[in-house]
């Protein structure tokens, strides 16, 4: 079955991808066959390998130069390990990821330092993100002086420069992290990962850990920096409203797959797959025309993601599907531009939706308990 | 045991001290943040306890650091048989004629029954031994924890379960039994047990044995510290720019381990001191004629001065209590100046 499935990605995706490429421009970074395992140890008294959490499993992706690509899926279906993958934070189990045409999927931290300084990330923590014994100005300075860089005008006055580009007040660069809240620790960490000036940023939900009033402010401060340094941006999060008007582009992941990829009109307008559904009807809309909010479809989805220790045979969105039949179980839907898509869209599923997100005659709801208490409300 | 001279003596002084940071801190705002370091320096400042317990500490070690100096001024030293130069102040048993011990103008903690050494240079000069002995044990048993627990913490895998291993294996050692039979083995090492041991012979013998068996909680310690240190993202954030382990052990790590490390070490040193003394007591420590305080205590216990002379277990036994005690009292504060939240 597993050879199966090599064989259609081979025969699917490279065309798929050539698409998207003619959309926007020229590949920063291609992930090819992406697999990531965590070896799961267990038994007594000897400890040995039981089994594997599946937490990445076969993805592709591409992001452009200075192309802005959203990952969003569920907490648990490997997003972060992704960026970490990404990052070389992580040793790949198997596939390849390039960067500008390198192989950098096994390169030692010597073989990586050249292009360290291009990939960088924003962490989603901001308090365990920002060392409490260092001040901000040699938080910021670290990787500068890691990689032997030397502005003009010293690395004190880029940091300077730096914090102003944040939003933060230049002068506070003798302050320590304790002294900010989180949103300027954010900022902090932006500023950290803009001092090496990279060209592709993962940011691993970078605004989840902060207050809703603050989130904006973090997620409009990402977008400033993206248009106006020209970065291109991996940015991780597991809802789709906040990438909305974020993202040119963004893929949909589920247990360790991307089950859906796009451009946002494609994503947000025109879905296919039942998972981005259900996704969407989760956002709340910021409609300016509130007639239009009366019209979405509503989708409540039963039960948790199942463990991606041993995830469902064929598709893995299966035993949450309302469409799922018997060939969902068996047959594992390749991610192919299925009639219908624009280009560049891809989705995996052998029985989508209908591409819109209007409402439907009669809303799905899979969990029994939220039915009644639906019924009960309404 | 703290809590209450602080919560009555120190609240007022708390909220005054309070605003005048303040105040001064939106002065040189713009400037300077305050470090942890620095927060916690003002803590310990407000903690009566602590300060007073400091100064105690800081009294002892000066002393034994000067040892040689006030023996000078005071014009005795501890080696001196006064049995023999001033036989007139003992009766025929050796026991200083004086009441209490023969504390005089001339001799302030008497004198020594049988030897008649002069006790307060004893005194100092033991403390003097004590103290080194105990601080450089202390020294080795944090070099030790950080690197065996710094290692094992960060690197993981095999290298962690060995060292913990280890670890597991000298905690089932008991410590007691272990300085008492290893001591003359050890020494033996080093000399024949016919030739006479020089002193330095019995130091080192000392500060190795009770740093064989006492790196292992430090080391477990600073281990979880490294462990959970390891996962924190500015852990990762410098990997990704590039950081080499040596860096991130030394830049990142180890400055977020001296807390553990400093609260640590001010409960260890009085324990090595009340250990030394133990041995010294025993019989396998320092031995005379060399000073030592754990060595006056068994003075102290033998027929000859438990029947003649009470006084002289006063000053080793009542000094050792106050420092033992301040340098806990010290321990307690310095830890509840790191983190404040588990003392309130
Ligand atoms: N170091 C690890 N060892 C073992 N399992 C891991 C490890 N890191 C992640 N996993 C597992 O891999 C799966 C994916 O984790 P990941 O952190 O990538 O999810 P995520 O999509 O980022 O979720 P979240 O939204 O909660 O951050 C999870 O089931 C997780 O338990
Ligand atoms: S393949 Fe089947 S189970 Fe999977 S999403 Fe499509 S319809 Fe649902
Ligand atoms: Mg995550």
């Amino acid at each position: 079955m597993k050879e199966e499935v090599v064989t259609k990605d081979e025969a699917t995706v490279p065309a798929a991808r050539g698409a998207a490429a003619e959309a926007s421009g020229e590949p920063l970074l291609v992930v090819d066959k992406l697999v990531k395992h965590f070896p799961v140890k267990g038994g007594f008294p000897i400890r040995r390998t039981v089994g594997a959490v599946q937490a990445v499993d076969g993805i592709d992706l591409t992001v452009h130069v200075g192309e802005s690509f959203g990952l969003v899926g569920e907490s648990g279906c490997g997003k972060s390990t992704t960026g970490r993958l990404i990052t070389r934070l992580l040793e790949p189990t198997s596939g390849k990821i390039s960067y500008r045409g390198q192989d950098i999927s096994h390169a030692s931290r010597k073989q990586l330092a050249p292009i360290r300084s291009e990939i960088q990330m924003i962490f989603q923590d901001p308090y365990s993100s920002l060392n409490p014994r260092q001040t901000v100005g040699k938080i910021i300075s670290g990787p500068m002086e890691i990689n032997d860089i030397n502005p003009a005008g010293g690395r004190e006055k880029r940091v300077r420069e730096l914090l102003e580009i944040v939003g933060l007040n230049p002068e506070h660069f003798n302050r320590f992290p304790h002294e900010f809240s989180g949103g300027q620790r954010q900022r902090i960490g932006v500023a950290r990962a803009l001092a090496l000036e990279p060209k592709l940023i993962v940011a691993d939900e970078p605004v989840s850990a902060l207050d809703v009033s603050i989130q904006a402010q973090v997620v409009n401060l990402l977008q400033q920096v993206q248009k106006d340094l020209g970065i291109a941006f991996l940015f991780i999060a597991h809802d789709l409203a906040v990438v909305r008007h974020f993202s040119q582009r963004v893929a949909v992941m589920y247990l360790g797959k991307i089950i859906e990829v796009g451009d946002r009109d494609s994503i947000y307008a025109r879905p296919r797959h039942p998972y981005t559904h259900a996704l969407l009807s989760a956002v709340p809309e910021v409609n300016l025309d509130g007639d239009e909010e009366a019209q979405r479809e509503r989708i409540r989805l039963a039960g948790d993601v199942p463990s991606p220790i041993s995830p469902p045979s064929g598709c893995r969105f299966r035993t949450r599907c309302w469409k799922a039949t018997e060939k969902c179980a068996t047959e594992e839907p390749p991610l192919v531009r299925i009639s219908g898509n624009g280009p560049g869209h891809l989705t995996a599923c052998h029985f989508p939706e209908e591409p819109t997100t209007g409402a439907r005659d009669e809303d799905i709801v899979l969990d029994p308990a939220l039915a009644a208490l639906e019924e009960t409300e309404g | 045991m703290t809590s209450p001279l602080k919560t009555e003596g120190g609240g007022a002084s708390v909220v005054v001290d309070g605003d005048k940071e303040s105040a001064k801190e939106s002065q040189t705002a713009q400037v300077e943040g305050r470090s942890p370091g620095r927060l916690m320096w003002i803590r310990f400042k407000r903690d009566r306890t602590g300060v007073i317990s400091a100064y105690v500490v800081g009294f002892f070690f000066l002393i034994g650091l000067l040892a040689p100096l006030i023996s000078k001024l005071y014009g005795k030293d501890p080696y001196t048989v006064y049995a023999d130069e001033r036989p007139e102040l003992f009766d025929s048993a050796g026991v200083p004629v004086q009441p209490n011990g023969g504390i005089s103008g001339d001799f302030w903690f008497g004198l020594e029954p049988g030897n008649g050494y002069d006790v307060f240079t004893k005194l100092i000069y033991g403390i003097r031994t004590s103290l080194m002995i105990s601080l450089a044990v202390t020294v080795a048993v944090v070099l030790t924890g950080i690197l065996l627990g710094v290692t094992a913490g960060y690197l993981g895998g095999k290298a962690d379960f060995f060292i913990g291993r280890v670890i597991d294996f000298l905690l089932a050692i008991p410590a007691q039994l272990f300085f008492i039979a290893s001591m003359p083995v050890v020494v033996s090492l080093f000399v024949s047990p016919r030739d006479e041991t020089p002193t330095y012979v019995r130091v080192v013998a000392l500060i190795a044995v009770q740093w064989a068996l006492g790196w292992m909680s430090l080391g477990r310690i600073l281990r979880g510290t490294t462990l959970s240190l390891r996962e924190r993202e500015f852990i990762e954030a410098a990997k990704v720019s590039g950081a080499s382990s040596r860096r991130i052990i030394g830049k990142e790590i180890l400055p977020n381990v001296v807390t553990p490390l400093l609260v640590q070490s001010t409960y260890l040193l009085p324990n090595f001191v009340t250990a030394e003394a133990g041995l010294s007591f025993l019989g396998v420590g320092i031995v005379e004629p060399t000073p030592d305080w754990g060595q006056m205590f068994s003075k102290a216990s033998t027929e000859l001065v438990l029947q003649n002379d009470l006084t002289y277990m006063f000053f080793p036994g009542v000094s050792m209590i106050i420092f033992v005690v301040a340098f806990n009292l010290l321990g307690d504060s310095v830890r509840d100046a790191f983190d404040p939240k588990s003392a309130r």
